[in-house]
């Protein structure tokens, strides 16, 4: 024992720090999921294992149409997010310096502070029938009758839009503040157009920052609840609503759990098809 | 009309104003076709202003400035003439060598096959043949530095602006990294216009150096002419080392003077192109420690300036070795370089020894408190 004296309290140390994020991972992660594994393949009735969950899945179609619509709506919603956020985020970072930089930076943040719930009523009221654009539209004319601009997909990809947008905005902005001017100077000097430069110099070296924001985007807009009901009415159909009816309405905890962990799964597995299609690793992303 | 053709950058009377202060105050001057052009500054002189708007990244703000008698004020950088090797490098690090070298070429359209062959021939040039595939990472820093200027060369611009370059080498690279930047420039037969703070660097390869202080040129001059004729005491202290001292004038005799300096040595001194010296008139006067000659018995020749000191420190840096001396009257202070012959092989401190050398060599200047930057 007495060999080991210099290194073991330093182990403790490690451990010590360690136990907060290894609490957090099995109590909040590892031993949920477990549970919702168990429970996606027992039989309610006789106790015995069985697939029949998850093959319901895949026989009624309103399931897994659902889990596909809910897929392309949030893929398109991290593309149009990654279009407007991109410029914004080159603004923040190459053109604007000191403190106006830090100010317009700032007030992306700013409606953040406000919770979804309350961002998402914003857009309600000025969406909705008797809402501010449908008066102002009454108003001047352009609109004989009172015009519903609520639940509609496109109101749910402007929701989900508005509510990523930071989450994207970040990473680009610190990806794009270390990209050193010189290179854009030389890109320009060397004969390029904006659009060289932009294709061969700025977007090579930001694509750490867009995977990172559209891994981010993405599995935010998956995982919504409140922006597609509240946007998108009773017939958004997004898969978190299944999941929620299951466990709440229809007390079917063991199909929810089922459709969790094909969320999950099936993620999983579109966030690494996005990678091997822009041909980056999780690691370097996160690195 | 043959020598206005060789001119390859001509500015005019160009300013930069920035909102508080001027960076760079009405300068004018050319630049033949294929000289190593200098530009000598302390930082904050101006000289990067200056650089950046010959590359078209800043607009002056008045004055116009010519490439081959065409003016650039309204073309923008990526259609200029001119091409750039960054203070940094600015070597693209998502791309390997030869995309890096290659990518000039790939906006001008020409076609892949011209591309790989040009690439490859500047490589070989800059003696970095094959190297072709490697990430920017992979080279030291001097191979770095090559291919920054092979990058800008393979575009064959009129004007190549160095900015600093060698700023991030260490001692040996860079002394090495002269030599090589000198060669090139022959070889290639490019117009360079290379700003740095080094004056070695400017000294050794230039063919045309211009000291630039507080937005204006001081002088502009081949290495030899700065060296032994400064025209301002800015230069004088700027290039090389010098002793130098404040005093008054006692006598005038032409360009001839004989000053008083405030530790109470009198030397004989020589006005240069400064007119506005008069008897009484407060002075600095420069003497360089190489231009003083040593010896330690009593010279037999009289000679301008004498003096009998005695050595307080010697200060050895190799071949570059310095005697710190004192007058032992007046407790001035005078730094000699110290000869490599035997004699002086054993010297040491409190040893007397003889210091000559004549009014040629002792350059006085107004004075001027607002040009003691220097040194």
């Amino acid at each position: 024992m007495s060999s080991l004296p210099a290194t073991s309290p330093f182990k403790l140390g490690m451990w010590l720090l360690l136990a907060p994020l290894c609490l957090w991972l099995i109590l909040l992660i590892i031993l949920p999921h477990l549970e919702l594994l168990a429970f996606s393949f027992t039989d309610p009735e006789q106790g015995s294992f069985t697939f029949g969950f998850y093959q319901e899945f895949f026989l009624e179609p309103l399931y897994w149409r659902t889990f596909v619509r809910t897929a392309v709506m949030s893929i398109m919603a991290t593309i149009l997010t990654l279009l407007i956020a991109f410029p914004v985020a080159f603004y923040i970072a190459k053109m604007l310096k000191g403190r106006s930089k830090g100010i317009v930076f700032a007030m992306c943040l700013i409606p953040f502070w406000v919770s979804e719930l309350v961002r998402t009523f914003g857009w309600m009221i000025l969406l909705r029938e008797s809402g501010v654009i449908s008066n102002f539209l009454q108003w001047s004319g352009l609109s004989a009758g009172p015009v519903e601009l609520l639940y509609t997909d496109a109101t749910i990809m402007l929701g989900l839009v508005y509510t990523s947008m930071l989450f994207m905005v970040v990473p680009l902005v610190s990806t794009l503040d270390s990209l050193d001017d010189s290179y854009i100077e030389a890109g320009y000097d060397l004969g390029g157009t904006n659009w060289n430069v932009l294709r061969e110099i700025v977007i090579p070296h930001a694509i750490p920052g867009v995977v990172s924001g559209c891994i981010i985007v993405f599995m935010l807009s998956l995982g919504n609840y409140l922006t597609p009901v509240l946007l998108g009415g009773k017939d958004s159909l997004w898969f978190t609503e299944q999941i929620y009816t299951q466990f709440i309405t229809r007390f079917n905890w063991e199909q929810g759990s089922a459709f969790g962990l094909l969320l999950l799964l099936l993620s999983s597995l579109i966030v690494w098809a996005g990678l091997k299609v822009s041909r980056q690793s999780f690691a370097k992303t996160m690195g | 009309m043959s020598k206005e053709t060789t001119i390859d950058l001509a500015c005019e009377n160009i300013c930069k104003h920035f909102s508080d202060f001027t960076a760079v105050d009405n300068i004018s001057f050319t630049i033949p076709k294929g000289s190593f052009f200098s530009i000598l500054g302390p930082s904050g002189c101006g000289k990067t202003t200056l650089l950046r708007m010959l590359a078209g990244f800043e607009m002056p703000s008045s004055g116009d400035l010519l490439i081959k008698q065409k003016s650039m004020l309204d073309v923008p950088p990526n259609k200029r003439p001119v091409n750039m090797v960054f203070q940094h490098l600015a070597l693209f690090p998502t791309m390997n060598i030869e995309e890096n070298i290659g990518y000039g070429l790939r906006r001008q359209s020409v076609p892949k096959a011209e591309i790989a062959q040009r690439v490859a021939a500047v490589l070989e040039r800059v003696g970095l043949a094959g190297s072709g595939k490697k990430r920017v990472d992979q080279l030291s820093g001097g191979q770095r530095q090559r291919i920054a200027l092979a990058r800008c060369l393979v575009l064959n611009p009129t004007l190549l602006l160095l900015d600093e370059p060698l700023g991030a080498l260490d001692l040996k690279l860079r002394e090495q990294m002269k030599i090589e930047l000198k060669l090139l420039q022959k070889e290639f037969g490019t117009t360079f216009v290379y700003i740095t703070h080094d004056q070695s660097e400017a000294l050794v390869m230039s063919d045309q150096i211009a000291v630039m202080n507080k937005g204006k040129f001081e002088q502009v001059g081949t290495p030899h002419q700065l060296y032994y004729q400064p025209e301002t005491a800015f230069v004088a202290g700027f290039v090389g080392d010098s002793n130098r001292w404040q005093g008054n004038i006692e006598s005038q005799d032409g360009t001839a003077v004989r000053v008083s300096t405030n530790d109470g040595l009198s030397f004989k001194a020589k006005v240069s192109a400064d007119k506005t010296v008069n008897a009484g008139n407060s002075v600095e006067i420069f003497v360089r420690p190489e231009a003083i000659n040593v010896s330690r018995t009593a010279p037999s020749e009289q000679t301008d300036n004498q003096l009998i000191c005695q050595v307080e420190t010697i200060l050895f840096d190799g071949a570059k070795s310095q005697i710190i001396a004192v007058e032992p009257e007046s407790g001035g202070k005078i730094t000699v370089t110290l000869p490599q012959t035997s004699d002086f092989a054993n010297l040491q401190n409190a040893d007397t020894i003889y210091l000559n050398w004549s009014a040629e060599q002792t350059l006085c200047f107004a004075d001027n408190p607002d040009n003691r930057g220097g040194v």
